[in-house]
């Protein structure tokens, strides 16, 4: 199994070199040598979960040396097939996307080191190993992003990108460096040992050390998963070609929530680390919302659409429900992949005809206008509130009585009450011939997403997290005092009920509201389309560095 | 002392760095450049072994500033001669906080070497630069990866080896510099390896990227870049080997 292991990673690796080698001789046939070895990779991906996830001791993979291990663990697996299927997906889109490319081999050789140093990056079992995959995929980011060498938005942007990642690099290092520095190795196993048998050690300015490092990894994970204020980028790597977009939402982007499972032995010491990477994800996935609002360009959409999930899955971190985090990025890595790979066509077929359904549910949905019609909204409402809560708290409870008294379980339902309510206010305000067969068809799809979301969760914790009392221990860790918690989520209940009982009220009276509100809205709306000003303050900051080093140089003469 | 003081001219720290940079522009044979970049620093990690002293820890500021202040000014370089200056400057600088650390002099001497190599690479590419273009200048030879793709392959290699990226020998080196300092210093260490990347970027801006500025010029030969290949694959081989011994 141990070389296995190595396999995954060699191959595409192999495959990179091939291409370089036989370029010139094979020319656009080296795409399907780049295809045949993606495809043998996610064989041994899939080879290699069902081994894992049935074992019940983890193989070791080590060169013998500080770096070049592997655990051969099931969070690795799984992250390796996801990888591996992404990758086979991109590289089958790109034989035919990229045909009329110049630059058609460079892209193929790419995207193979790409997919052997994020194989590199799950698998690593050591310190050295998780930086250097970690730092190569943000490096080749940048001239995958940029592949179009003539057109200058696209490296400008990739420069972005590019720039962003080395700063998630740096808290990363700075946290291996510490745990280094405490503890004398870099492998991740011992490590963890170490801060379990002494989670109290301390390290610079007498802090605790394993809450130090839990700081560090989760600014590591902000900025690679796009969290505010680190997300600028994100949206603009649409300038990238489709399948770096592809593999980039669906794949890289993710790498946060993946970091903060792989450190989940220190995050359960580091319970204020876990709060700020909820509240960050909060304000990420709230404003990764709105921008996405307020977007008129449909990829523009879809990468603030990938902010606001990914500020999700950093909330399910930071509640404590890592297992739930990584099934979120695969789903979400799934279902944005499929909408990126279609958006081409989409747009080829909206520049022929409009393809609007001009009917009630385009009419509310996209157009915003009120429809005639309507149920007595009193029952309406309470069906809507009452109905996802039983279907969410059953469901949970039938797979797992216990949970329903964890803190975080109780935010996950909030918010999959939240989502469920909306859809079926939603549902709620459409015409339709027979509403109520309509809403039990909501209800019958609600109850099954719910049902297979809820069974998928389990499996995923008793697969990732098959020691029990790591996973209460990370949802203890994530916890905050009952007073607080209680008081927090009456605030919330009460602020979220609120905006829809005022968001019916104003489009029940939309004349009357609409008017008196206009000057705010369109400060909030400036607010948004100019992107809460993040980009002009970066843009400052570097002008004013490139202008100090450019003084300097005056000064000193170029010596 | 005074090996010491003289140290601080071979390992560049600044004000005396400026001798290097004069130095090297006064040489304009490119093999003449690659070849006093790889020498310089020698002789200054041949100083701190015959200063046979604890070196002062006032020399980590100042080192650490003279490499911050030379990878700042390294934002606003366009001329790749210029360029290899600078970053050798700054990256040579922080061998002193290896000394500090009390790293033996076969350690100190690696380190200066792993960094003095890409520069001392970029140099040698001044002369088919210029030879091309009439100056080796970001800007002046854009394009290049659409033209030049050999060239600007070799040229992107050596500026990320150059700045520290994995798995050149400098991350390694880098890497080993970072476990052995305080925080402090590992703070500033990683702040000038963040402002290499931001420059090397926007060096590659005006070399690779960009419409091709002369679409007549041939092409390094195939064994230029095999050689170059080679020997930073070897270079990188045991790089890893070392640090993963090391560690």
């Amino acid at each position: 199994m141990a070389h296995l292991t190595l396999l995954l990673i060699a191959l595409p690796l192999l495959s990179a070199i091939l291409i370089v080698l036989l370029a010139d001789s094979l020319q656009k046939r080296i795409a399907r040598l780049s295809v045949v070895f993606s495809f043998i990779t996610l064989i041994l991906a899939v080879f290699s979960l069902v081994v894992n996830s049935s074992a019940q001791h983890f193989d070791w993979l080590s060169l013998g040396m500080a770096w070049g291990s592997s655990p051969l663990d099931p969070l690795g697996s799984v992250m390796a097939t996801l990888v591996s299927a992404i990758s086979l997906i991109v590289h089958v889109y790109s034989t035919r996307y990229m045909a009329e490319d110049p630059g058609y081999a460079r892209f193929f050789a790419l995207l193979d080191l790409m997919a052997a140093s994020i194989l590199l990056m799950v698998m690593a079992g050591d310190l050295i190993t998780l930086l250097v995959g970690w730092h190569l995929v943000g490096v080749l980011l940048y001239f995958l992003l940029g592949h179009d060498l003539q057109r200058p938005a696209a490296e400008r942007y990739a420069f972005w990108t590019f720039f962003t990642y080395r700063l998630g690099d740096l808290p990363l290092i700075l946290a291996a460096i510490l745990l280094y520095q405490a503890y004398g190795t870099w492998s991740l196993p011992a490590l963890f040992e170490h801060i379990g048998n002494t989670p109290d050690t301390q390290t610079l300015f007498g802090l605790p050390l394993a809450a130090t490092v839990g700081f560090l990894i989760a600014f590591a994970a902000f900025a690679r998963s796009a969290q505010f204020p680190l997300h600028g980028w994100l949206p603009y790597t649409m300038e990238g070609p489709t399948p770096v977009s592809v593999l980039m939402h669906a794949g890289i982007v993710n790498a946060g929530g993946f970091l903060i499972n792989r450190f989940a032995p220190v995050f359960i010491h580091a319970s204020a680390a876990l709060h700020l990477i909820f509240a960050v994800g909060l304000v990420t996935a709230i404003l990764g919302s709105a921008l996405m609002l307020t977007q008129n360009d449909i990829k523009k959409a879809l990468g603030y659409s990938t902010m606001g999930q990914m500020g999700f899955m950093l909330v399910e971190c930071g509640v404590g429900a890592f297992s739930l985090a990584i099934y979120h990025l695969i789903a979400h890595g799934v279902f944005k992949g499929t909408l990126f790979l279609g958006s081409g066509s989409m747009i080829g077929s909206a520049r022929k005809h409009d393809g609007l359904p001009h009917d009630d549910v385009y009419t509310f949905v996209v157009e915003r206008k009120p429809v005639g019609s309507r149920q007595p909204w009193i029952l309406a409402a309470a069906i809507t509130v009452v109905v996802p809560f039983l279907i969410l708290g059953l469901s949970h409870w039938l797979v797992d009585g216990d949970f329903v008294i964890k803190q975080g379980a109780i935010i996950l339902l909030f918010f999959g009450w939240v989502t469920g309510a909306q859809l079926l206010f939603l549902t709620y305000r459409l015409r339709s011939d027979n509403p109520w067969r309509l809403m039990a068809l909501i209800i019958v799809s609600l109850t099954i997403v719910v049902a297979g979301y809820t069974l998928m969760e389990h499996a995923f914790e008793l697969l990732l997290y098959p020691d029990q009392s790591m996973s209460a221990q990370i949802f203890a860790a994530a916890s905050i005092p009952v007073a607080t918690f209680e008081v927090l989520v009456t605030i919330i209940t009460i602020a979220g009920v609120a905006g829809w009982l005022l968001m019916f009220y104003s489009n029940s009276n939309h004349s009357k509201v609409g008017k008196g509100a206009s000057v705010t809205r369109l400060a909030l709306y400036s607010l948004i389309s100019r992107e809460f000003y993040v980009s002009d303050m970066y843009a400052w900051l570097t002008q004013a560095l490139l202008a100090l080093s450019q003084r300097l140089n005056v000064w000193l003469r170029w010596l | 002392m005074a090996w010491l003081l003289l140290a601080t001219v071979f390992l560049p720290l600044f004000p005396l760095s400026m001798v290097l940079n004069a130095t090297l522009g006064r040489f304009s044979h490119p093999l003449a450049r690659c070849m006093l970049l790889l020498l310089w620093p020698q002789i200054g990690v041949l100083a701190i072994h015959l200063a046979g002293t604890t070196i002062p820890s006032a020399f980590l500021p100042w080192a650490l500033l003279s490499a911050g202040l030379y990878a700042l000014r390294l934002l606003t370089v366009s001329d790749l001669g210029v360029y290899a200056g600078f970053l050798a400057s700054s990256s040579l600088a922080l061998t002193w906080g290896l000394a500090i650390s009390g790293a033996d002099v076969a350690g100190l001497s690696f380190f200066a070497f792993c960094f003095s190599f890409p520069a001392a690479l970029l140099t040698l590419l001044v002369g088919p630069l210029s030879k091309r273009f009439g100056a080796a200048y970001a800007g002046v030879c854009s394009g290049l990866g659409s033209a030049l793709p050999r060239l600007s392959s070799v040229l992107v290699l050596t500026i990320l080896a150059g700045i520290a990226t994995a798995p050149f020998p400098t991350f390694f080196a880098q890497l080993t510099l970072l476990s052995k300092m305080n925080w402090s210093g590992a703070l500033a260490v990683l702040a000038i390896w963040l402002i290499w990347g931001f420059g090397a970027a926007r060096l590659l801006r005006g070399f690779v990227f960009g419409k091709p500025s002369a679409t007549s010029a041939v092409d390094i030969g195939r064994s230029a870049v095999w050689a170059l290949a080679i020997s930073f694959g070897i270079f990188t081989l045991a790089s890893l080997y070392l640090a993963g011994g090391a560690a």
